[in-house]
Order: structure tokens, then C-alpha cells, then sequence
């Protein structure tokens, strides 16, 4: 399955929407200029997500993972390869990196950063589809893309595709790639469409 | 069904109600979705010393101001737009301020990481749940691992620090060492295929000049390995600094004159006592000299003074040379350090004589320090010494000299491995007629003064060699019957550690000598036994 130029258009303006909160939270946070850059979209069958993932992002991932549900629900995900983890953890709080599975402020601060970038991009999506989201609390796990996406396929039914956002921020100079996974039922991912489209529509 | 008296749900409300006042370890408020307090639990009473009556019924940032006044009144208004926040503490340092009793020692303010919930019911936001967690201890013991964690990289990178410096170091010394060797081999090469004088007077120069700067570089390393093993001993006497800085100069002023560095000296008219072994100060005088010839070029001045300042004795040696940069300047004194260590150097040597120096003054109680402007700008290294109460009279040592025939009829027996050492010794002995016989091992010795085919008046005997050694021929010697028993022995050895000289002393060598002995010091100490020997015969006999 492929996103139409218009529905490519309407998420990634959605998107930028959700980024530009999200980088004015992180920069009011730290007290640096958080820059997030325009966002990359594909579409994805679930069981295809590693594969497209892997290719970037090496071996295990710092990822950080939401349930949301309404309407439009799924699973969402923060995934950064634990190098990256490093050192947007290090730039936001200027500690020397200790390993992340050892550091629980490290992994708090790494979980607090998905949930402000999760919140931002889902929230404006609830907006527009005027639809109250509801999340869960945020979960951190160090693991292999492809055992994060196994463990949300053995408990869902159905076939489900993947939003793959490709995000990077910037921050003092330096550029921190990460992955944003929205994982939706046909029925979800058909809805968060129409709206999509239709919003695009009504903003012409 | 299950026969119950109450049902699950009433059950399972208890379980929540007992677990959010009693065995929660962390802190709940509930509030509406104005902000009221609706509960607060006992871990919050125990920590704010806010009791539960004062907190619930009134607005959160009433209860605690400081939420607000923080900006963290933000989270709250999200949470009622429905979404989850969670702070983290390296952010946030902590929620809900807790009262200076519940801190931990020397704490100033809560460690605290949180979360807050909507509390939703049919999909509309209700209220909010805030979840705080203590996490003093957990952010210690991280702070201590990352202190472990930064000791030890700090302690690898020294060590690899350490093991690069002696890297170079090694490459240095072989280069140095070869270098002498290379002249040594090429010129004997010489010699053996060209029988013409002229050339034959330049080899053995050339030759004699590199064994000597090779002695020179292995004598520095033993120094310092003595040094940093603490087995140097000095040989302490009152002395006159000014000689001992005299002594350095003449042996320098060759090499500047060749160089046209010029010397300025510039001494203390009054001798200024001091207490030092007079052998290695001159070393370390000498050390500081050399390194400033050699980085002064053509055309230069190096100015010695020597000053006396109340009890303290000063040497100040400048020059106008290349100078030390500022990057270089804290580490001119370590072992092993070239300011250039690459192999295009202009500067031959070791990187030891300035450590060396250093090391020299401090067992004299001294200092030594260096002050550069910079490149080009010359160098100036000042030495401090403390000052002797009083000058005693100096024995000047004169050196017997030793006429031509002055070991005649002198029977002397060499043992010794070593072809080269034994045939050196015996022909310098021969020069002054000794009589004598060489053997390459300890039995062989042993054999001929059992068979009486030798009755030496001088052992000479090196320590170190294959089978028996040195130490076992002299205890063996001891045990023969007389005039055996009583041959006076002197060991010449590599061995050169007081500790080994000790050691020769006490297996029953009446002498020490290191190699590589000087032959005329060998060839009198002979003599010196031997008159000894004889004149205690004579005592006894009368």
C-alpha cells in the first residue's frame, strides 16, 4: 500500500503541525533550541516494518512506546539506536553517558522525550479528526526492532499497517535520527485517512 | 460463582483503597478536574508534613505553590486535554516539595520523578491522578557509578599514556644504541681490511668515542632504573659546588668550542659548601649543560652563575636557544619525554638526562626548575641545593701513578667467560708485567689450583658466569689450605648495584670492581693487594 500525494502532503503537514509543539516543549525543557526537521513518511504492512527499519537503525533500540485508544487506536512508538539515545540524553542533561540499561534517569529522560514527540503528533491528529485520544503511560525497552514489532503482533488480531515517520532533531549542532512507528487496523489507519484528506481538502 | 461475603468489586475497591493510603512507597494525589485535591495519600503526609485534612477539598498549587510558580502547572493542563506526562528527574529534580525532615543528610531539595494521568470515566476527562516517586538513592548510586566509571577511563588513559611514552621510548633507545654500534662495526670493518696508520688512529678514535657515548646511554638507564627502584646510594661529602661546576665545564667546553657556543661563567668568589656525592652531582650539573649545548645553536651563550642565598646554594644555567614551548614546559622533567619524538628529530639522546637531573637533586635535598618564553626565546633551568654548615677539608684523591713494570713478578690468575674481557685484562696486565693466567670457567680455575699448577698472588675473577659463578669460586678458594686459602680476590663484574657489591664483598673478595673496569685501576688494585698480603706475611713471620 501506498500514501497518495495528497494524503503524503496532509500527514506530513499534520506532522510539522505536532513537530514545531513538540520542539518548543523539548527547547523549554532543556533550555536549548530544539530543531526538529520536516518529517518522511511511508506506509508499511506491519510484517514489512523491521525490514524497512533495520536497514537504519542498528541492532537493539531504545524505544519508547504508547498505547493510544478512542476511535483511531494503535500503538505508538519512539525508536533511536541506542547510540542515538546516548546522545540526545547527554546534550539534553549534560551527564557523561553511562550504558542506558544501567542508567534509569537516562532512561527517564529518554521516555520523557518520546512521550512530549508521541503526545505532540498524536495529539494533533486527535485534533483534527476531533476525536479524544486517550494514552497509556509511556514504556521504555531496549530491544531488537524486530522483537519490539513481534511482541505488538502476538497480541493484536487483524491486519495492521505502520506509519513510518523518519524524524531528526538537531540540537546544539548535532543531529539525532530517530524513528517515529504508528501501528493502526485497516479500519483506524482507512479513518485517520479520510479525515486526513478531507482536513487537507478544507485547508486548500 | 464464588461464595463470597462481599463482592469482587467491592473487594478489589478495599484493595485499591488499603493500597493507595498504607503500602503505596510513593506518593498519590487525586484531584478533579479542577485541580481540587480529592485524596492524599499517607506517603505525601509523611514526606510534605501536609496532613490529609489540610490538602484535600483545597487547589493542587494552593497545597503546593511551588508547582506553579515552577511552570509545571503546564503538565496539569495537558493531563486534563488527556494526555499522559511523565517527568523525568533529570529535568525536573522534583514534583512536590517535601518538608527538611524527610530529606536525606545534606540533601536541599526532593529527588523525585513522577507521573500524571487523566483520570478519564466513559472517555471524558474527569480528574488527575499524580504519581511521585522518591529516587534519592537510585540517582546516588548512578552519580557513584559514573564516578567509577570516569576514575577508571581516567586511570586506562594514564596507563595508555604511560605505555605509549615507553613505546617511543624504546624506539629512541634502539635507535640511540644502534647508532654508536653501526660506527663501531664499520670502522673495525675497516681496520680488519685496511692496514694503513692514518686510517687505523681515525678508527680507533671513532670507535672509542661511540663505545664511550653507548657506556654513557647505559649508564643513564641503570641510573634511572636505580632511581625509580630507590637503589641509588650517594656517596655523601662536604664539597665546593664550584668545583663540581667547574668539572662539568671543562668536560662541556670541547664540545661548545667545537659547536662556537660561547660559555659565560660567572661563580661566587666565596666556596660554597655542600653536602653531596660529588660523582653524580657532576653528572646532573653535566646533564643540564649538555641539553643546553645542544639546543643552542652556532653563535649562542649559555651563562652559568653560581650564588649563594643565605642556605641555599643556586646554579643557574641560560641559554639562548630554541627555547620550550608553554605545551611542553610542565613535562621536561619527565622520564622518557622529547619535546619531539619523532623520528626526523634534529636531537639525538634518551629524553633520561633532565630526569635524571631531577632525580639526582632530589635525593640532595635540591630542586630543579626551568622557565622558557617560549620557541627561540632560550631557556633558563635554576638548581637549588642546601647549603653544608661547614667545608671539610677536602682529601684530594691523586691518582698513584703506576709505573711501567709495576706488577713484576706479580702472579695474577683471571677467570672469566668472556674471551674479550679476559684477554683485555691480560694484556693490560702484561703491560705492567704481570705474570698471567687466564681461564674461561670456575672449574677450570679450581682445576689448576688444586693440581698446584698455579699459586696466584691476585684472583681476578668475573661473577656472573655459566655453571658455577663468581660467588661459588671465592667461597671454594676459602676452603683450599694456604697460601690458597688466602689470595686476595677481586671481582670485576656487570654486577654493579651496591647491593652486588655487598654481595661480592661478603662471599670473600676483598674487592668490587664494575665493569667496565679501567685497566689501570685494575692493575692498581692488584698492586695494592698485593702489598697488603705481603706485608701481613711478613708480620706474621716475624
Amino acid at each position: 500500500m501506498e500514501l497518495t500525494a495528497l494524503q503524503q502532503d496532509a500527514l506530513i503537514e499534520l506532522l510539522n503541525i505536532g513537530f514545531g509543539r513538540a520542539g518548543a516543549s523539548l527547547s523549554q525543557l532543556t533550555g536549548h533550541r530544539v530543531l526538529l526537521e520536516v518529517p518522511k513518511v511511508t506506509i508499511h504492512p506491519i510484517e514489512e516494518v523491521a525490514q524497512a527499519l533495520e536497514g537504519v537503525i542498528a541492532s537493539d533500540v531504545a524505544s519508547v512506546h504508547q498505547i493510544f485508544s478512542g476511535p483511531v487506536a494503535g500503538d505508538a512508538l519512539l525508536m533511536l539506536d541506542q547510540n542515538g539515545a546516548a546522545i540526545l540524553k547527554e546534550l539534553l542533561t549534560s551527564e557523561p553517558a553511562l550504558p542506558l540499561a544501567i542508567d534509569a534517569s537516562a532512561r527517564e529522560v529518554i521516555t520523557e522525550v518520546g512521550n512530549i514527540l508521541l503526545n505532540a503528533c498524536l495529539g494533533t491528529f486527535g485534533n483534527i479528526l476531533h476525536v479524544q485520544v486517550a494514552f497509556s503511560v509511556p514504556q521504555l525497552s531496549l530491544e531488537s526492532v524486530g522483537g519490539i514489532l513481534e511482541s505488538l503482533r502476538v497480541h493484536r488480531e487483524g491486519v495492521r499497517y505502520a506509519l513510518v515517520v523518519h524524524a531528526g532533531f538537531k540540537l546544539r549542532d548535532t543531529e539525532v535520527r530517530g524513528y517515529l512507528v504508528i501501528i493502526l487496523s485497516v479500519a483506524s489507519l482507512d479513518r485517520l485517512l479520510r479525515e486526513v484528506e478531507a482536513w487537507e481538502r478544507d485547508n486548500r | 460463582m464464588i461464595d463470597r461475603a462481599l463482592p469482587t468489586r467491592t473487594l478489589l475497591d478495599l484493595a485499591a483503597r488499603q493500597w493507595f493510603d498504607e503500602l503505596a512507597d510513593r506518593g498519590i494525589v487525586v484531584t478533579d478536574n479542577d485541580l481540587i485535591v480529592c485524596a492524599w495519600n499517607s506517603w505525601l503526609v509523611e514526606q510534605t508534613g501536609i496532613l490529609a485534612d489540610n490538602a484535600i477539598g483545597h487547589p493542587l498549587f494552593v497545597v503546593c505553590p511551588t508547582i506553579a510558580a515552577r511552570g509545571l502547572d503546564e503538565h496539569y493542563q495537558r493531563a486534563l486535554a488527556g494526555e499522559v506526562r511523565v517527568l523525568a528527574h533529570r529535568f525536573h529534580k522534583f514534583l512536590i516539595p517535601v518538608s527538611k525532615s524527610a530529606l536525606p543528610t545534606g540533601a536541599t531539595e526532593a529527588t523525585q520523578t513522577a507521573r500524571i494521568v487523566p483520570l478519564t470515566s466513559d472517555g471524558q476527562v474527569v480528574g488527575t491522578v499524580t504519581i511521585v516517586e522518591d529516587v534519592s538513592e537510585r540517582v546516588v548510586s548512578e552519580r557513584e557509578l559514573r564516578n567509577q566509571i570516569l576514575v577508571s577511563e581516567r586511570a586506562r588513559n594514564v596507563a595508555e599514556d604511560a605505555s605509549k611514552l615507553k613505546d617511543e621510548f624504546l624506539a629512541t633507545m634502539s635507535h640511540e644504541i644502534r647508532t654508536p654500534l653501526n660506527a663501531v662495526l664499520g670502522w673495525t670493518q675497516i681496520l680488519r681490511t685496511q692496514g694503513n696508520i692514518k686510517s687505523r688512529d681515525r678508527a680507533l678514535e671513532v670507535i672509542e668515542r661511540n663505545a664511550a657515548s653507548q657506556l654513557r646511554l647505559v649508564e643513564d638507564l641503570l641510573d634511572m632504573a636505580r632511581i625509580v627502584s630507590g637503589k641509588l646510594r650517594l656517596d655523601i661529602e662536604t664539597i665546593e659546588l664550584q668545583t663540581v661546576v667547574q668539572a662539568a665545564l671543562d668536560v662541556i667546553e670541547p664540545g661548545a668550542t667545537a659547536k662556537r657556543v660561547a660559555i659565560v661563567a660567572d661563580f661566587e668568589a666565596t666556596p660554597i659548601p655542600i653536602n653531596a656525592d660529588a660523582d653524580r652531582l657532576q653528572q646532573a650539573v653535566w646533564n643540564v649543560l649538555s641539553n643546553a649545548l645542544k639546543f643552542t645553536n652556532s653563535g649562542g651563550t649559555i651563562t652559568v652563575s653560581v650564588r649563594r642565598d643565605n642556605a641555599t646554594a643556586r646554579l643557574i644555567v641560560a641559554d639562548t636557544g630554541q627555547g620550550i614551548t608553554a605545551e611542553f614546559l610542565p613535562y621536561v622533567f619527565d622520564r622518557f619525554r622529547q619535546a619531539d619524538a619523532s623520528t626526523s628529530r634534529r636531537h639525538g639522546g634518551l629524553g633520561l638526562g633532565l630526569a635524571l637531573t631531577r632525580q639526582i637533586l632530589e635525593l640532595h635535598g635540591g630542586s630543579i626548575e626551568v622557565k622558557s618564553a617560549g620557541t627561540d626565546k632560550g631557556s633558563t633551568f635554576a638548581c637549588r641545593l642546601p647549603v653544608a654548615d661547614t667545608l671539610a677539608q677536602a682529601a684530594a684523591t691523586i691518582k698513584p701513578h703506576l709505573d711501567a713494570d709495576a706488577l713484576d713478578g706479580i702472579v695474577v690468575l683471571i677467570v672469566d667467560d668472556s674471551a674479550d674481557s679476559r684477554e683485555m685484562l691480560e694484556v693490560a696486565l702484561r703491560a705492567y708485567r704481570a705474570s698471567v693466567t687466564t681461564v674461561d670457567s670456575v672449574d677450570n680455575a679450581l682445576a689448576q689450583l688444586a693440581s698446584g699448577s698455579i699459586v696466584p698472588d691476585v684472583v681476578v675473577s668475573d661473577i656472573g658466569m655459566p655453571g658455577r659463578d663468581g660467588y661459588e669460586l671465592i667461597r671454594r678458594l676459602r676452603s683450599f689450605a694456604e697460601p690458597i686459602r688466602s689470595t686476595p680476590a677481586i671481582a670485576v663484574t656487570a654486577y654493579a648495584d651496591p647491593e652486588d657489591r655487598m654481595h661480592a664483598l661478603a662471599a670473600g673478595y676483598q674487592l668490587h670492581l664494575a665493569k667496565p673496569a679501567d685497566p689501570s685501576v685494575v692493575a692498581e688494585s692488584i698492586l695494592s693487594l698485593n702489598a697488603a698480603r705481603s706485608s701481613s706475611a711478613k708480620r706474621h713471620r716475624s
